[in-house]
């Protein structure tokens, strides 16, 4: 268990402020931020590698507030991942087991079993600076585990990488960390990221956590307004008849729309669905007709890089989300009728 | 080329920046070639393996390695300490620092022979070694002009290294000091021999300070720009042409060897 209490720090002018975290041993816990939220500033009070200013930090119990980072025993791989160039990949995996005097023979043993976890034994002698960004991602977090570290920190280990590798290493991360149990701390600015990776995630502004929770607590309850903002408000319907028609599916009417759903344990009360998971179209779209209806626009709001829209279904208001190219692709003016589909498989049920 | 150089505004402001790049280039190949004329070749070589030439030629490799050597000593940790540490007067201390490469060598000379003129500089005279007109003058004087240099450029250096590749040799059980050793080093390699030529083809080419404190005594204090200024004060033209050739080929040699270390940094 990591127990962070009360920290603070300060780096340059930015200030973290009162952290409290509880993190569970063997947990795959994310820190999720926009840029410039304390983030890294977290991750390298965790690693020993900022002065705190006030609070302590305890690993199963042992106050490691006061411990050098060269004694925490936290493997750590940073952003852009920081592979030594004078070092080739073989040599940067074993820079951190040189200190602590271990025999040839086993040296050869660990690098072996960490080239096989990551599949880098092909790499082994290979120059860091010909690596691709993916390669060298594998080889910072082998350098990291070499130590045998009781809790891993990732610093935005996919920020560099283009979407495809990072959807890929996202599913060899989850792996590596099923197989070694390591309580992970990740930290990323990448909402899909956070959620897809996380089994309970902290939510971080300004220096301060806004919210911690599993991924479904956070997207479907957000505590401020901030975390709103940041995720993206959900719509959720309430539900008033539910009927198993088998298959694995159940029909039901949420807001006064007919919607089927997966199948759910329980009753079926409420339906909550992320704004991205609603999909606009203007033409008709293809295929049956399920989860599929016609709707007004009510409402166009540009959101950085994204327009969210408000779509009058029926007697609800339903909000959707769209990449700035695509919508102004589409031309979709206020009081323009649209075609919706609602992702089945993101449709969550309460 | 052509297409990219059409506009008329263009082409003016291409052929005026080639144009000063030209003059320069045959401003600096033409006063050089200028000395080849005044050479008598059957002379040269007699000359410049005359004792007094080869002496000058011992004394400064010796001197201007010494100093490079010491100012590295000191340079290293300076340079890092003002790159990496945030201490208050940092600035001062930085402006400081960059005086003696304003500073016209001769008066840094004459501050140094004034140093050796109070109470503390004649103690150090009487019981460590000679400077004032000695050997170890050169070095010393040489140690003043580019002990700055060194440190403004391993700065740069240590400006250039990413925090992060340090933090994570600590976290992966180095204490500071071997982080310094075995990341922050290995890291700064080609900018430390970069430094190191640069520094030492400074103290080579070195007159003001060094004719200041150890003064222009031929076989004992001659180094080649000093060898240089006595010839010429001599009227002994073909023999300073002689210094002035071998000091040309030890620079010439060391930018090869800087062009090396920098052209492969920045492609590292």
């Amino acid at each position: 268990m990591i127990s962070i209490r009360n920290i603070s720090a300060n780096a340059g002018s930015f200030i973290l402020k009162d952290i409290n975290l509880e993190i569970k041993d063997g947990e795959y816990f994310v820190v999720v931020g926009p840029t410039g939220s304390g983030k890294t500033i977290l991750l390298e009070c965790l690693a020993g590698l900022q002065r705190l200013r006030g609070g302590e930090i305890l690993i199963s119990g042992k106050n490691i507030t006061p411990v050098p980072p060269e004694r925490r025993e936290l493997g750590y791989v940073p952003q852009d991942y920081a592979l030594f160039p004078f070092l080739d990949v073989r040599e940067n995996i074993i820079f951190g087991l040189q200190p602590k005097k271990i025999s040839k023979q086993e040296l050869e043993k660990k690098v072996s079993s960490l080239a096989n976890l990551l599949s880098i034994h092909h790499l082994l002698d290979r120059n860091v600076r010909t690596l691709s960004g993916g390669e060298k991602q594998r080889v910072a977090i082998a350098r990291a585990l070499a130590i045998s570290p009781k809790v891993l920190l990732l610093d935005e280990p996919m920020g560099s990488l283009d979407v495809r590798t990072a959807k890929y290493l996202r599913l060899e991360l989850k792996r590596y960390h099923e197989e070694l149990g390591i309580t992970t701390i990740h930290v990323t600015h990448n909402l899909i990221e956070a959620e897809e990776m996380a089994e309970r995630m902290a939510i971080l502004h300004m220096g301060q956590i806004e919210q911690v929770g599993t991924p479904d607590e956070v997207f479907f309850y957000p505590k401020s307004p901030f975390v709103a903002d940041f995720i993206g408000t959900p719509n959720i319907l309430d539900c008033d008849y539910y009927n198993d028609i088998g298959h694995g599916l159940i029909e039901a009417v949420c807001g006064g729309v007919p919607i089927i759903l997966p199948h759910h344990d329980g009753p079926v009360r409420k339906l909550t669905l992320l704004p991205r998971d609603v999909y606009v179209t203007t033409r008709t779209p293809p295929g049956p007709g399920i989860n599929r209806f016609r709707g007004t626009v009510m409402e166009i709001t540009p959101f950085s890089s994204l327009i969210k829209l408000t779509i009058k279904v029926g007697e609800i208001n339903l909000l959707a989300e769209l990449p700035q190219d695509i919508f102004e692709e589409m031309d979709i003016r206020t009081g323009h009728e649209v075609h919706l589909i609602l992702k089945l498989r993101s449709l969550r049920v309460y | 080329m052509k297409g990219f150089f059409s506009l008329p505004g263009e082409r003016l402001f291409h052929v005026a920046t080639l144009s000063a790049l030209g003059f320069l280039l045959l401003f600096f190949v033409g006063i050089i070639s200028s000395l080849a004329t005044y050479t008598d070749w059957r002379q040269f070589f007699s000359i410049l393996f005359s004792k007094e030439i080869l002496f000058a030629i011992r004394l400064t490799l010796f001197t201007s390695t010494m100093a490079t050597i010491i100012s590295m000593v000191f340079a290293v940790p300076a340079a890092y300490a003002i790159s990496k540490t945030n201490f208050r007067g940092k600035n001062i201390v930085d402006t400081i620092l960059d005086l003696p490469i304003v500073i016209s060598p001769i008066a840094l000379g004459a501050a140094l022979l004034v140093f050796f003129n109070t109470s503390l500089g004649r103690a150090l005279e009487g019981n460590l070694m000679r400077f004032v007109f000695e050997v170890p003058g050169i070095v010393l004087a040489q140690f003043t002009i580019i002990s700055a240099l060194a440190v403004r450029l391993l700065k740069a250096t240590f400006d250039s290294i990413n925090p992060r590749y340090e933090r994570v040799g600590r976290t992966l059980g180095y204490t500071k000091i071997k982080v310094f050793f075995k990341v922050t080093l290995p890291l700064a390699r080609n900018g430390l021999i970069a430094a190191s030529i640069l520094t030492w083809a400074r103290a080579v080419g070195e007159f003001g300070a060094t004719v200041t404190v150890a003064g222009a005594m031929k076989m004992k204090t001659e180094t080649l720009p000093i060898a240089i200024f006595l010839n010429l004060a001599q009227a002994e033209v073909e023999r300073a042409i002689a210094v002035v050739f071998v000091l040309v080929a030890i620079a010439v040699i060391a930018l090869v060897i800087l062009r090396r270390f920098t052209s492969r940094r920045q492609t590292s």
